[in-house]
């Protein structure tokens, strides 16, 4: 079992692209090795630890490593992209695309994910204890599929665009979600506590739930009369009939 | 700067050279018959060693290929490359930058590419990315197919100023031969119509595919231009689409060459040497096209190979690109350019699976093993419209090795058997003909051979490709991997006597020449042509003819091509 402890050694101001954050990345080095990562901030190469102390406890295969970090992570993008095991602890909040195209492991972020955290997901765990910004598990610009398999869950509330081009796996946002959830999507499942609007136009395969209520419905669905989902009872709509989608809406009654 | 190759085993099918133990000397950029003792050499150690890669059809540069780049920012984020000291940074894979098309066609040894289509109105944007893409050599060939002013001459069948507007559109574009792209149909598409066969008559000109095409290469024999007409063929992307193919080719047999070359080269047959009735009963009619080839002298093809995985479609066929958005629920680009020609962009993803894509996997590759001589069938992937250009090596390996083939056709869509001819076929090619499909044929249907491209003759271009594959030591049927990874990168790559690439990586980056032809006729033709282009600007073009023209400010790095009425010994019917 490895652990690793990073934290900010300055007020970071400036956008940092920590793609090489990842337990595949830090698994079986020590404090040192770390250290000397390189790591991109705005348009200069710096390394880990010029950014952040680390302390690293035990060694240990990506499976068996957790990264724990804590303070300010507002302005530090792409944490975890591309992991495939292990554990991300983040007790704060985090700049865009957390999570980014991971294929397994945990993240965890305590405090607020900024835009298009889960981008491209694979696999694996995604929580956000806060809220989450735009794009959430969505594609990223011209990418014909979003998130992919995998879970994303938001204590919060998430903004627009959630699993835009969503293909497959699961979102369960407990709060409420903006404005469009579900545009585009091709596939998976959207689950919503809260409000949202317009929810699921162009949609032709997945299925999207709305627990809480919907402010303007596209033109674009075809009622299906009333039906149950583990005991509650729903509205049921298929499409997005333009493109004689398959989709599935549910919106309680 | 002198440089020498030693223990070079040499392809070089236009001098007779099959794997010869030889030299290559260099100097100052060309090839020479020796060079002082003590210069600097390279030892070869009898290693494959090819004049530099020729492309005769590749789509590399203009308004079409920037809007693949714009639609799709994901294809820009396959292909990253940071900067190093001696390149600039690359991106995307099917739609790359200006500077990664350099750099990779230069890594697979390939020294001269082709643009295959610049609307003359669109060609300054062609040049200005022309001009960035380091490296190679480049040319672009115009479209004259659908043009109002084509039309108009051909209806008025009046040759003279056919050949003054295509010798004008040539200066006007910086151009190097005559496109034609679904004749009258490109246009017709701005109409919201397109034409079915060389037979129909397109609407408000009344004039003929046909009458289009004949009249074009009647054209370009007069003016002795060094390429022949090069025809995206009617019909494409239709189910049954090989008899329009073979009628097309048959109106070759009406014009006589004024070089020793063909009249018509008909292009990416991939997508038009379909057979059936409707994609239920798709099927490849690359052998009545092979055999068509193996009868006929006047008429060179290229394969347009398909490669499976992502793919971007452009064309100026904007009737087509419709259908296939239509079809695929996928991202549509489609542009009109005013007076002349339309187009159509649309992403896609050839999958094994998939019926159709593994029956247009095995056209390509059909057409080049059923036609006996190498130099009617060009490799190409159509690039990015099959596949993109750096699929070049797997198309070369598929080529020369039965085994690889066989174990691609494993793992393909069962119709690859019923709906096609490719798992029965054992031909393997050799060296000699990749060098031909590569670089003697391409630059042969190109006119380049007298320009020093393609061959490895005393006083060629020294552009020269070192592949780190021993002739008589490999198998290429079984060692296909081999063949794949050593046409990759290449072990040696020189453009002009400069060593430019590396086993892979970039080591120079001088700026390439642009071709282009300045095709001479009389001046009264011209002044009486100008009447009617002046009318048409006046009436109809969104910009002024002074606007026109392509400046000698766009192509700083040009080679000018002589030709023109009186310069060939043509003979016209």
């Amino acid at each position: 079992m490895q652990e690793v402890l990073l934290k900010p050694g300055m007020e970071i101001r400036i956008s940092v692209e920590a793609e090489n954050i990842s337990p595949d990345k830090f698994s079986n080095k020590t404090a040192e090795e770390i250290k000397s990562i390189g790591i991109r901030m705005g348009n200069h190469k710096t390394t880990v630890g010029e950014l952040f102390s680390v302390k690293v406890n035990g060694s240990g295969t990506p499976e068996d490593t957790k990264i724990v970090m804590e303070g300010d992570f507002s302005r530090i993008k792409r944490i975890g992209e591309g992991m495939t095991a292990g554990t991300i602890l983040i007790k704060g909040n985090v700049d865009m695309h957390v999570g980014a195209r991971m294929v397994g492991g945990r993240i965890t972020v305590t405090g607020n994910a900024d835009s298009w955290a889960g981008r491209e997901m694979k696999g694996g765990e995604l929580v956000i204890e806060g809220n989450a910004g735009y794009y959430l598990g969505a594609g990223y610009r011209g990418e014909a599929c979003g998130m992919r398999g995998g879970k994303i869950t938001v204590m919060g509330n998430a903004l627009d665009f959630v699993g835009e081009h969503m293909c497959g796996g699961e979102i369960i946002i407990k709060g409420n979600a903006g404005i469009l959830p579900g545009i585009s999507n091709n596939g998976g499942k959207i689950v919503i506590g809260g409000n949202t609007a317009r929810p699921g136009s162009e949609m032709t395969k997945g299925t999207i739930i709305v627990n809480g209520s919907v402010d303007e419905m596209m033109p674009v669905f075809k009622p299906e009369g009333a039906e149950d989902v583990d005991g509650v009872s729903y509205m049921k709509y298929t499409g997005d009939v333009i493109l004689n989608g398959k989709g599935v809406l549910y919106v309680r009654e | 700067m002198e440089l020498l190759i030693k223990n070079a085993a040499v392809y070089d099918p236009v001098n007779g050279i099959k794997g010869d133990r030889t030299d290559v000397s260099i100097k100052d950029g060309k090839i020479v018959d020796k060079v002082s003792s003590g210069c600097t050499g390279i030892d070869a150690g009898g290693r494959l060693v090819m004049a530099g890669g020729v492309d005769a059809h590749s789509h590399i540069a203009g308004s079409k290929v920037n809007v693949g780049r714009l639609m799709r920012p994901e294809d820009s984020r396959a292909g990253i490359k940071p900067r190093t000291k001696t390149t600039r940074p690359c991106t995307g894979y099917t739609v790359p930058n200006v500077y990664a098309m350099g750099y990779r066609y230069a890594n697979m040894g390939y020294t001269t590419v082709f643009e295959a289509a610049q609307a003359i109105m669109k060609a300054r944007h062609t040049h200005e990315e022309l001009e960035e893409i380091p490296i190679i050599d480049k040319g672009a060939l115009t479209l004259f197919g659908s043009n109002w002013p084509t039309m108009d001459f051909v209806r008025e069948n009046d040759m003279d100023k056919l050949a003054a507007y295509v010798s004008w559109g040539l200066l006007a574009s910086r151009g190097f031969g005559i496109k034609v792209v679904n004749p009258g149909g490109g246009e017709m598409w701005g109409f919201g119509k397109n034409v079915t066969g060389l037979d129909d008559v397109v609407p408000e000109f009344e004039v003929t595919p046909s009458q289009i095409i004949t009249s074009l290469m009647k054209v370009n024999e007069m003016l002795g231009l060094p390429h022949s007409v090069h025809l995206h063929c009617n019909n494409l992307g239709k189910p049954g689409n090989y008899t329009t193919t073979l009628e097309s080719m048959k109106l070759a047999k009406q014009v006589k060459a004024g070089k020793d070359r063909q009249v018509m080269h008909v292009t990416h047959l991939t997508f038009n040497a379909w057979g059936g009735t409707n994609w239920g009963d798709f099927e490849s009619r690359a052998d009545e096209i092979a055999k068509y080839l193996n009868n006929n002298d006047n008429v060179t093809t290229d394969m347009g190979q398909l490669i499976f995985g992502n793919a971007t479609t452009m064309t100026a066929d904007g009737p087509v690109q419709y259908a296939n958005a239509k079809l695929l629920h996928a991202k549509w680009g489609n542009g009109d350019v005013e007076l002349e020609d339309s187009s159509g962009v649309v992403p896609i993803t050839y999958v094994k699976q998939i019926s159709i894509h593994a029956i247009m996997w095995a056209i390509g590759l059909e057409l080049a093993l059923l036609t006996d001589d190498p130099y009617k069938v060009l490799l190409t992937t159509d690039h990015p419209n099959g596949g993109p250009f750096v699929n070049y090596p797997e198309v070369i390996a598929l080529l020369m090795s039965n085994r690889k083939r066989q174990e691609e056709i494993a793992t393909l869509h069962k119709a690859v058997h019923s709906q096609t001819k490719i798992p029965g076929i054992d031909r393997e090619l050799d060296f000699n003909d990749i060098a031909i499909m590569t670089r003697a044929g391409t630059s042969k249907v190109l006119g380049l051979l007298e320009h020093g491209k393609g061959h490895l003759g005393i006083g060629a271009d020294a552009d020269i490709s070192i592949y780190d594959i021993k002739p008589d030591e490999i198998d290429p049927s079984a060692e296909h991997s081999k063949i794949k990874s050593a046409f990759s990168s290449a072990a040696y790559t020189i453009k002009g006597g400069e060593i430019v690439a590396r086993d892979g990586e970039i080591t120079a980056t001088p700026a390439g020449r642009t071709f282009w032809v300045d095709a001479k006729v009389p001046q009264s033709h011209t002044d009486e042509m100008m009447k009617d282009i002046r009318a048409k600007f006046k009436n109809y073009y969104s910009i002024n003819l002074a606007n026109y023209m392509v400046q000698d400010a766009y192509v700083t790095h040009q080679n000018v091509i002589k030709a023109g009425v009186g310069t060939a010994a043509s003979e016209v019917d």
